[in-house]
């Protein structure tokens, strides 16, 4: 249809050039000589030369040659050839109109070249620029998709290899088998069809298929054709791109796996010590006591049978420690978040805490009107339990410890102080790092520097903060922040509904 | 006094002697089970009065024997499971088991789970007078006592009340609670929950701040405590 429309362009310019330059001749004809009217179509071929074809501009100048014999030269309104100066007029224009025409048309030639490679280098730059800023391999294909069919006016499908090693299926059953034949023998493939040419381009990598790229052109690419030249170039883009994020996705697993080896071997060394100890304990309560219960006096033998659950206790509350830390350090953590009303949660952790821990007072303050925040309750009492602990561990000789909670800036502040020594300044961000242990840690009080890293964190998995300061009047005062739930769970409103 | 017969499911060798140790320590008539599938040959030839389920089993899931016992048996199932797996005990409570006990547990708690599991819950149709400790609630009349007191309720919170004490001693899931009270469309809203717990807690705890008649069991659910199990 574009070639057909050209053509009737041409040959309409021609015909308007070869009239208007008789018009104008006819207009001069009174005032100048025959030569300055063949001039003036030489004027007229000349313009037609500059912007139409050889062909067209060819045709035109012989048509002015009769033209220009028919209307100026004697005997007028008849085709005679007597002058020899009007032939050498006639040749001269032949020869003008075909050297202008051939040197315009090949200049033109050039510019549109060279106006199509720029336009390829534009759309294939922004494609490139777009990739560059994509992360995952079907956000590469999405972007491919959108820029082809922008580039050609007609939906393009970008498949690529699924990790299972096929590829994505096509939307029709001949697409299907086009795109699985291109993928797998990595050909270009044109079909035509009544419904109109498929075209499946390979996704080629360094060392693999990738993919194949489909579209159905409203006009068949023509073998070697620019667009076939571009789409080719996109695909390739693409297919780099493609390699691109598969290498990163690869290199971050990789080192995904190194860190976790690395996390797995410093815990397993860190904390054999810490298993064995308990460990110890308890097989040898156990052993003394074994075919002995009759001689052992009751009392000793409860010692024995206590130390043996305490024991048993923290070996318990170390490898919960231990699993938390191996699911909170898993790349992507999902919560299990609920709205949750703090008082609940706070409750709960002291009273698991005093449980093994009588003896140590336990203040505890709470705005009684705070709203639900939204947590996933058992890791949050396990950041109060592992803070009270601390508390009572770095509390000083007869530790006092109070838990305060209010509501600040769209969050529940929580604050956990004790009356100990404190923490000097330079420690406390080091102190919330992995093995990190204070300078107050006891050695043999069965720490191993994990439980502050824990609660970092869970509360940062819950988006709060955790930080530690100076008490006010001395001691340790650990404080963190919990986001309250959104403001369809809050309190007032179902409240409300009651009668 | 008829002993209860109790079947242990475990397939941890010593964690299954010193249960069963316990329970019969405790006068229970104490069977064994490996693994799920002799747990339910075992239930085929004499059904239990409760049993003591592992979820862990190597062969069948705990939740899968659980739902399989559920299609015959009414018997009451007590899920043991490592703390830090909320989500499995609510499974495990939602799919048909009445209470759970997590590793490791204190004797006297396991103790008193089986003791309350096997005081059979009060069915929702049946109307009469509970009474849960000092706590009496009176079905018919919709009334509410606190040591021979009367405490005004609204409707919601007598639904909350009453659901709980005929589950006395048991973990009733949030689920459980809000199917029961708000209706099935609203099992997910726990923030009603949140809300009518703590209205509840002002009116029939001594000190709101520190229940000591509906405890929290944190990501499960709630327990309403007869004095029974307080101790």
């Amino acid at each position: 249809m574009a070639t057909f429309a050209r053509a009737i362009r041409a040959y309409g310019l021609a015909v308007a050039c070869v009239l208007g330059s008789i018009a104008l001749a006819a207009l001069v004809e009174p005032y100048g000589h025959l030569a300055d009217l063949a001039m003036l179509h030489l004027l007229g071929i000349v313009f037609l030369s500059l912007r139409s074809s050889v062909r067209a501009s060819m045709a035109a100048s012989i048509v002015s040659i009769f033209a220009f014999d028919f209307f100026f030269i004697s005997p007028k309104f008849a085709l005679a050839w007597s002058d020899a100066e009007s032939i050498v007029t006639f040749v001269a224009m032949l020869v003008v109109a075909g050297v202008v025409s051939t040197l315009s048309e090949n200049s033109r030639r050039q510019e549109r070249a060279a106006r199509a490679t720029a336009a390829r280098t534009q759309a294939l730059y922004e494609l490139n620029l777009e990739l560059s800023s994509s992360r995952d391999a079907h956000q590469l294909a999405a972007v491919t998709a959108r820029h082809l069919s922008r580039l050609f006016g007609v939906p393009v499908s970008v498949l690529l290899q699924t990790p299972e090693g096929t590829l994505e299926p096509a939307d029709t059953a001949r697409d299907r088998v086009l795109s699985h034949s291109a993928w797998l023998r990595r050909e270009f493939i044109k079909q035509g069809a009544p419904s109109g040419t498929a075209i499946w381009v390979p996704v080629v990598g360094a060392h693999s298929s990738l993919g194949a790229v489909g579209l159905r052109p409203k006009l068949p690419f023509e073998q070697g054709s620019e667009q076939e030249l571009l789409l080719s170039a996109c695909v390739s883009l693409f297919a780099t791109a493609v390699e691109r994020v598969q290498l990163a996705s690869a290199v971050r697993r990789t080192q995904l796996e190194a860190e976790g080896e690395r996390l797995r071997s410093s815990l397993l060394s860190a904390v054999s010590h810490d298993l064995k100890t308990p460990l110890a304990t308890m097989i040898a309560a156990g052993a003394a006591l074994i075919g002995r219960t009759a001689e052992i006096e009751p009392k000793a033998a409860d010692d024995i049978l206590r130390s043996v659950v305490s024991e048993g206790e923290r070996l318990s509350r170390l490898i919960h420690n231990l699993l938390s830390v191996t699911r909170l350090e898993s790349a992507n953590v999902e919560l299990r978040r609920t709205p949750e009303s703090l008082d609940d949660i706070v409750l709960s952790a002291v009273e698991r805490f005093s449980d093994r821990a009588r003896r140590v007072p336990i203040t505890s303050e709470i705005d009684a009107n705070l709203p639900l925040i939204s947590a996933e309750p058992v890791l949050l009492e396990q950041v109060l339990i592992n803070l009270l602990e601390n508390a009572t561990r770095y509390g000083g000789s007869d530790p006092e410890i109070a838990v305060h909670a209010r509501a600040a800036d769209g969050s529940v502040l929580v604050q956990i102080a004790d009356n100990g020594p404190g923490i000097a300044e330079h420690e406390r961000e080091k102190v919330f790092e992995k093995f990190y242990r204070g300078q107050h840690a006891n050695k043999s009080d069965g720490g191993v520097g994990l439980g502050l890293t824990i609660c970092r964190s869970i509360i940062r998995a819950h988006g709060g903060k955790i930080g530690v300061r100076e008490r006010a009047g001395g001691g340790t005062l650990v404080e963190f922040t919990v986001p309250f739930a959104a403001a369809r769970e809050q309190l007032s409103r179902e409240a409300s509904l009651d009668s | 006094m008829n002993r209860s017969l109790l079947l242990v499911v475990e397939d941890d060798p010593e964690m299954r002697s010193v249960v069963s140790f316990t329970l019969r320590n405790y006068g229970y008539d104490v069977r064994e089970a490996a693994t799920g599938a002799e747990a339910l040959s075992q239930i085929q030839t004499r059904t239990p009065d409760a049993m003591v389920l592992d979820l862990g089993l190597p062969d069948i899931d705990g939740f899968v024997v659980t739902a399989c016992v559920r299609q015959e048996h009414e018997f009451p199932i007590i899920v043991l499971s490592a703390r830090g797996e909320e989500q499995h005990q609510v499974r495990a409570l939602d799919s048909g088991a009445n209470d759970y006990v997590t590793k490791p547990f204190r004797e006297g708690e396991l103790m008193a789970r089986i003791r309350a599991a096997l005081r059979r819950p009060v069915p929702v149709a049946e109307r009469r007078d509970l009474n849960v400790g000092d706590l009496r609630i009176d079905s018919t009349q919709r009334r509410v006592f606190v040591r021979g007191k009367e405490v005004m309720l609204t409707r919601t919170e007598f639904d909350l009340l009453d659901t709980l004490a005929r589950n006395a001693d048991r973990v009733v899931t949030h689920r459980q609670i809000l199917r029961a009270v708000w209706g099935p469309e609203h099992v997910d809203e726990v923030h009603y929950l949140r809300v009518y717990i703590k209205l509840l807690r002002t009116k029939i705890e001594n000190d709101p701040a520190r229940p000591t008649r509906i405890l929290t069991t944190l990501g499960v659910g709630y327990r309403l405590v007869s004095s029974e199990a307080v101790s």
